[in-house]
């Protein structure tokens, strides 16, 4: 078998009980691998009543065909129920992992059960133990990780949570390698719930490739692509993901104290300039990635990697917040303790909005970076206010009976583009599948950076169009075991070139078109199931019905209603949003 | 017009001009002109050799640019320029007009330029650049006249290394000019598959651009979301009047693409309160 390992271990952490799961070509075929197989696997094991935090609960780690065969192939997927969400979820993460799990023989690792106390396993290429964590429960990442590479080879790769996932902190990430989060969803908290501390892979076997010569050849190809591309060769290079702080602020739709504006005054001092002139010490990069925009700095107290454009912003603008050491400080502590940054300081960025109104019972100000770097420590232990800000901002807002101000769809926090100046991004946060995420669609592609076309970013025109290709899309270079930047440097031509190469099969451009539509209306199939409507794929009130009063986006709202139809029109959904009987019979789902 | 892949990609001249790239560039240049079928390969001088040799034995062409970027040297050396190019395997020669005799209605002295240009590449086409973002519609009608009786088989838009590169208006203004028997370039600013198609609407039928493979990328994915790529735009987007900055243009061409948005037709609709 080329590209694939052909196996999937499924583990039972009830009962130990392990088995090897059958993946036949026809699935393979119609569903790649990494968030596609996983959530077609994920459908089969679980349903809508499935608590996430139940033993009975799947949690999957997958890759692509092209993890660890080609470049930025170090990626892999993880796939179950968010706890945060209680839709599906994946969510999926770079650095080496993905690539090392692969070379255990296996293409990916299904976890059921829940262990009866602490526990890690360790994947080699003679199969999976299940061994003692009791030492490292309480551990945060990095010490989880130098344990356990001690323990077993220094060569090997770890996935681990912190102490926010063992507390089941409703957006906990899993972190692998050296502070790469899969991050968004909160699947930090269901591994927690599974009594799971880490998996360790350490393996010594290769990916096979159908055609390694013509591999060979494209590869110098690719890579001049990424180079030529503006984004991928220059922007993200140079000044990592935070050279958007700049760009978006400029369109007037940088996020500032949780959304009320969209121009943040201090950007500047914040921007990935910033960051080059002050605290950056050199570029990281995931498994053969010719674009390497990690960042690793070092404050006056302490080094690590980051922050990223998301993260800078979640503890800045958001929290008006000034100063990049505070900023990066709170960001490394989140790698340490396992939180996913953006629902972090998403949620706290809520709580002052509420404090600042009087509603809750401490005070919490904003631009206290101080109060931070403690609120990202409470919630990560649960303890005090911060255990209420463990649930996320959507929980915390209807506590507090002011649900309008959680900015969330349908319970994941929102990222750093305020939806207000991007109407394709808008469109794309609403019917996103696992919530407010900028992932699914990155629509700021063409309404911001003119890729692959400049779109008007203020026009609905042609939006429900370009957010469902960009969404089909993702899905399947999610499944292929990619990294997402590379959609900036080239098309579905080139994914093609790349999977016949590797695989030997004789895949399309419609095809993988089509792999795309299939999984991203199981994924809504799911959802659909679980209760969640139209009115889901809504947003908070305040983009509907606030006009950002300065900046480029000023006097802007979103028109949802006008995109929604065409949307479920294009998908073929009801007007409800449902996928129609013939739509799932034509996608063979 | 009906546009596949194969028709897109023989419009495109392959270009890589910059001043600091080196042989690596044009190899990688030239392999994808060779993967992809483009037209040409459009380089500087100093490298037609090494292209004409990369080139030899497939359908790709090499074109050389002469007096390039500027235009500014004087009519002989832009002949030996292109004697020389095509003597190294240049089929192609890509002028760039003497822009301030154009501006000065020295319109001997263009046009003495581009034939002594055109004799030294006989048998090969020669494109007129205009370099359009410096001059008036009327400068640019009359840089095509010149071109056209000088003997060229081309206009072109723009050197890329100008104020702006090629817009729609001044592609349509050039096609309605020299007609449907001499060819159009549209170069600068061309970098996806949406440029494309503008340009082509707009009477182009040749792209100078350095990101082929990207809208060829383009091509592919337009098919699936076409309305993304084919929709109508709001004018002011693609207008060089409104693309006319101070800081690069001339102040006297500066003024005269902003009287030009005063009396715009669109100025109602679109540009009183444009954001």
């Amino acid at each position: 078998m080329h590209g694939w390992m052909g196996k999937i271990r499924k583990i039972d952490l009830s009962t130990g009980r392990q088995e090897d799961l059958e993946i036949d070509d026809d699935l393979r075929r119609r569903y790649l691998g990494g968030r596609g197989l996983g959530v077609k696997l994920y459908t089969e094991l679980c349903d809508e009543k499935t608590d996430p935090l139940s033993p009975e609960n799947a949690l999957i780690f997958l890759t692509g065909p092209l993890t660890g065969a080609v470049l930025t192939g170090g990626r892999y997927q993880i796939v179950s129920r968010s706890p945060l969400t209680t839709t599906i979820c994946d969510s999926s993460s770079g650095g080496t992992f993905g690539a090392a799990l692969k070379r255990t023989g296996l293409d990916g690792l299904i976890i059921t059960g829940k262990a009866d106390q602490p526990r890690y396993l360790h994947v080699t290429d003679d199969g999976i133990e299940v061994k003692d964590a009791a030492h490292l429960w309480g551990k945060d990442t990095p010490a989880t990780k130098r344990a356990l590479l001690d323990e077993t080879s220094s060569k090997a790769s770890v996935a681990s949570i912190g102490p926010a996932g063992e507390n089941q902190v409703l957006f906990a990430a899993v972190m692998n390698d050296k502070d790469r989060a899969a991050g968004r969803g909160g699947l930090g908290a269901v591994m927690g719930s599974k009594n799971l501390k880490a998996v360790v892979v350490n393996g010594t076997q290769n990916v096979v490739v159908a055609d390694p010569e013509g591999l060979g050849e494209l590869s110098a190809f690719l890579d001049r692509l990424v180079d030529k591309n503006p984004v991928t060769g220059k922007s993200l290079q140079v000044l990592g993901t935070s050279v958007l702080v700049n760009v978006i602020n400029a369109h007037g739709m940088y996020p500032t104290e949780n959304f009320r504006r969209g121009v943040f005054n201090d950007a500047e001092g914040t921007s990935g300039e910033k960051i080059a002139e002050t605290i950056l010490k050199a570029k990281s990069a995931c498994y053969r990635c010719p674009i390497a925009c990690g960042r690793t700095t070092r404050t006056p107290n302490k080094a690590g990697e980051g922050p990223e454009y998301e993260s800078v912003w979640a503890f800045g603008a958001q929290l008006l917040v000034s100063d990049l050491v505070s900023i990066t400080e709170a960001n490394y502590r989140c790698n340490e303790l396992g939180l996913d940054t953006i629902s972090c300081g998403n949620t706290i960025g809520c709580a002052m909005e509420l404090s600042e109104l009087g509603l809750l019972p401490e005070k919490i100000s904003w631009g206290d970076a101080g109060r931070v770097r403690r609120l990202v420590e409470d919630i990560a232990y649960r303890r005090g206010f911060g255990g209420e800000l463990a649930l996320g901002s959507k929980r915390l807002s209807e506590k507090y009976q002011r649900p309008e101000l959680s900015m969330q769809v349908k319970g994941l926090e929102l990222p750093a583009y305020d939806p207000r100046g991007v109407q394709g991004q808008a469109l794309s946060y609403a019917t996103s599948n696992r919530g407010g995420c900028h992932m699914r669609a990155y629509v700021i592609g063409p309404e911001i950076l003119g890729q692959p076309c400049f779109m008007d970013r203020f026009s609905t025109a042609g939006k429900a169009e370009i957010v469902v290709l960009l969404q089909d899309i993702s899905a399947c270079v999610d499944s292929l075991g990619l990294c997402r930047f590379l959609q900036f440097a080239m098309g579905v031509d080139t994914f093609k070139k790349m999977l016949n190469l590797v695989t030997g099969l004789d895949f399309t451009e419609e095809e993988l078109i089509t792999i795309g539509k299939r999984i991203y209306t199981l994924e809504r199939l799911f959802n659909t199931k679980a209760g969640l409507t139209r009115k889901d794929d809504s947003l908070p009130p305040r983009f509907l019905n606030e006009k950002l009063e300065e900046g480029a986006s000023r006097n802007r709202l979103v028109k949802l209603d006008e995109m929604l139809d065409p949307y479920y029109r294009l998908r073929g959904w009801d007007e409800d949003g449902v996928p129609r009987e013939e739509t799932v019979r034509e996608l063979q789902i | 017009m009906q546009l596949t892949r194969e028709s897109l990609a023989r419009m495109i001249d392959h270009t890589e001009l910059k001043s600091h790239s080196g042989e690596k560039k044009i190899k990688s240049l030239c392999d994808e002109a060779k993967a992809f079928c483009f037209y040409c390969v459009c380089v500087n001088p100093i490298y037609v050799p090494l292209s004409s040799e990369l080139l030899q034995g497939s359908d790709v062409l090499v074109c050389s640019v002469v007096g390039f970027p500027l235009g500014s040297t004087p009519g002989r050396i832009k002949a030996q320029e292109a004697r020389q190019a095509v003597a190294a395997g240049a089929r192609e020669i890509d002028m760039v007009i003497h822009v301030g005799a154009l501006k000065d209605k020295q319109y001997d002295r263009v046009q003495d330029d581009i034939r002594a240009v055109v004799a030294a590449s006989q048998p090969h086409p020669v494109k007129v650049i205009l370099e359009t973002c410096y001059l008036t519609d009327e400068e640019i009608v009359r840089g095509c006249e010149l071109a056209v009786e000088a003997g060229a088989r081309f206009v072109k838009t723009s050197t890329g290394f100008g104020a702006f590169g090629a817009f729609e208006d001044h592609v349509r203004l050039m096609r309605r000019t020299v007609g449907p028997d001499i060819g159009v370039k549209a170069s600068g600013g061309v970098v996806n598959f949406k440029d494309a198609w503008r340009m082509i609407q707009a009477g182009a039928d040749r792209l100078g651009t350095s990101a082929g493979v990207a809208i060829l990328e383009g091509y592919t994915l337009h098919k699936f979301a076409p309305s993304a790529w084919l929709l109508p735009e709001i004018p002011c987007h693609n207008c060089p009047s409104r693309h006319a900055k101070l800081d690069k243009l001339p102040k006297g061409l500066y003024t005269y693409y902003k009287k030009r948005c005063r009396t715009c037709e669109h100025l109602e609709t679109y540009n009183r309160f444009y954001d």
